[in-house]
């Protein structure tokens, strides 16, 4: 029989929207449309339309040496290209934020090739070549694992995750990158590192709190499903935790 | 040292508020009586963007605004989370929470505790910024390194 990953325990909705949204085989549900020229907006790397640089001429043109690995590993477009290494950034607020770092992190090493996420407590940094990037900000913005009030894309100054929201809903910011305009419609005003646009940019109306509550990947007492609530979930974490206490020792499951 | 004798409470709303919100419960304490000193708490909010490729550019952010208290200028530089009071006595307690009551009733909900929230010690810091002050109710009501001074309104007695 083939090797099915079970990606996570828990009987609770939250472990379930965790094991699917690391599952590559479940299609992430697309819920707005972010034109290429918007993503590269707010990513900042490069002007609209213009040519991505380049670390190294393309693999076809240096000629690649006689490698059995470099046989085996097909490069990705923007390897091929010979790209610079780019990156885009999350900040999740723990008020039920669609995504977390380090979810985001195990999803997208099973789901994205070629790239060096780095994780950490309240933002999780995803660099890759430049071409890649966009293809994958693209599924990372437009899909469910992105709310535009609970979810900033935050280069630098990233603090509010674990702050309240702000009256209208939005996470904490203190470059305040984007806005709730008039429409009810979040527009960034800045890019990821804080340098102003020349226009707004569009990124969709905020998911309410119940679809929110329905779909984020994240244990929370008071505003989400309670750790506790998952037996199952606790009952592996607790064995994590007395396996690596005895390893060394005698790591024998009583 | 500051009298230990006076009450404090601490007002915590479940949302960070929105500048005008601050204006409407300030106007509102305001206009209780018995208030010694009040401070407002919360994450700052920089003039200029203070890290990454971006720093020093100037930074827009519609939660730094001047607001007016009791009709004085005060420059917000911090997206209002905590209000700390300091009171003349435990009777204008009630009148405090019914101010907030008044506020925050059809918005979200608050936490009010009594408790003590604000230092009544000098630290090294604050005999850098003051030096050695009488008047010690200067304690703790902004951070000694901010260039920003606390505002002082005419009380209504």
């Amino acid at each position: 029989m083939a090797y099915e990953p079970q990606y996570g325990p828990g009987t609770s909705k939250v472990a379930q929207v965790r094991r699917n949204q690391m599952n590559p085989n479940v299609k992430l549900e697309t819920l707005r449309n972010i034109t290429d020229e918007d993503i590269v907006l707010i990513l900042g790397h490069h002007a609209p339309g213009a040519a991505y640089g380049s670390a190294h001429p393309p693999l076809a043109e240096q000629g690649e040496p006689n490698c059995p690995i470099r046989k085996l590993v097909a490069p990705t477009e923007g390897a091929k290209a010979g790209d610079r290494v780019r990156y885009i950034q999350f900040a999740d607020s723990m008020m039920n934020a669609p995504c977390q770092p380090y979810q985001r992190t195990y999803l997208e090493m099973y789901r994205f090739r070629g790239i060096d996420p780095g994780t950490l407590s309240g933002r999780q940094i995803v660099e890759c070549r430049e071409r890649d990037l966009e293809k994958y900000a693209r599924q990372l913005l437009e899909s469910e694992l992105f709310d535009p009030a609970t979810v900033g894309i935050r280069g630098a100054t990233v603090h509010g995750h674990s702050l309240r929201l702000a009256e209208n809903g939005m996470m904490f910011d203190a470059v305040q990158r984007c806005i709730l305009d008039k429409d009810g419609v979040v527009k960034y005003v800045k890019d990821q590192v804080g340098v102003p646009l020349d226009r707004k940019v569009a990124v969709g109306k905020p998911m309410d709190s119940a679809w929110l509550k329905k779909n984020t990947p994240m244990f929370h007492s008071l505003v989400g499903t309670a750790f506790r609530s998952d037996k199952e979930y606790v009952a592996y974490v607790q064995r994590v935790h007395a396996l690596r206490t005895k390893y060394g020792f005698m790591p024998i499951e009583e | 040292m500051t009298e230990e004798t006076y009450p404090q409470v601490r007002i915590t709303p479940a949302r960070y508020l929105d500048p005008e919100t601050t204006e409407h419960l300030l106007e509102k304490i305001y206009e209780v009586d018995g208030i010694h000193r009040l401070i407002l708490n919360g994450p700052n909010l920089p003039a200029t963007v203070p890290y990454g490729p971006a720093k020093g550019l100037q930074n827009e952010n519609s939660y730094r605004r001047t607001i007016k208290v009791c009709g004085e200028d005060y420059e917000l530089h911090v997206h209002v989370g905590d209000i700390l009071i300091e009171l003349e006595s435990k009777a204008v307690i009630p009148k405090i929470r019914k101010a907030c009551d008044g506020i925050f009733a059809d918005k979200f909900p608050y936490g009010f505790a009594e408790g003590k929230f604000m230092r009544s010690n000098f630290t090294l810091s604050d005999y850098a910024k003051y030096g050695v002050v009488d008047d010690e109710r200067i304690l703790g009501m902004s951070d000694p390194k901010s260039k920003q001074r606390p505002i002082i309104i005419q009380g209504t007695k």
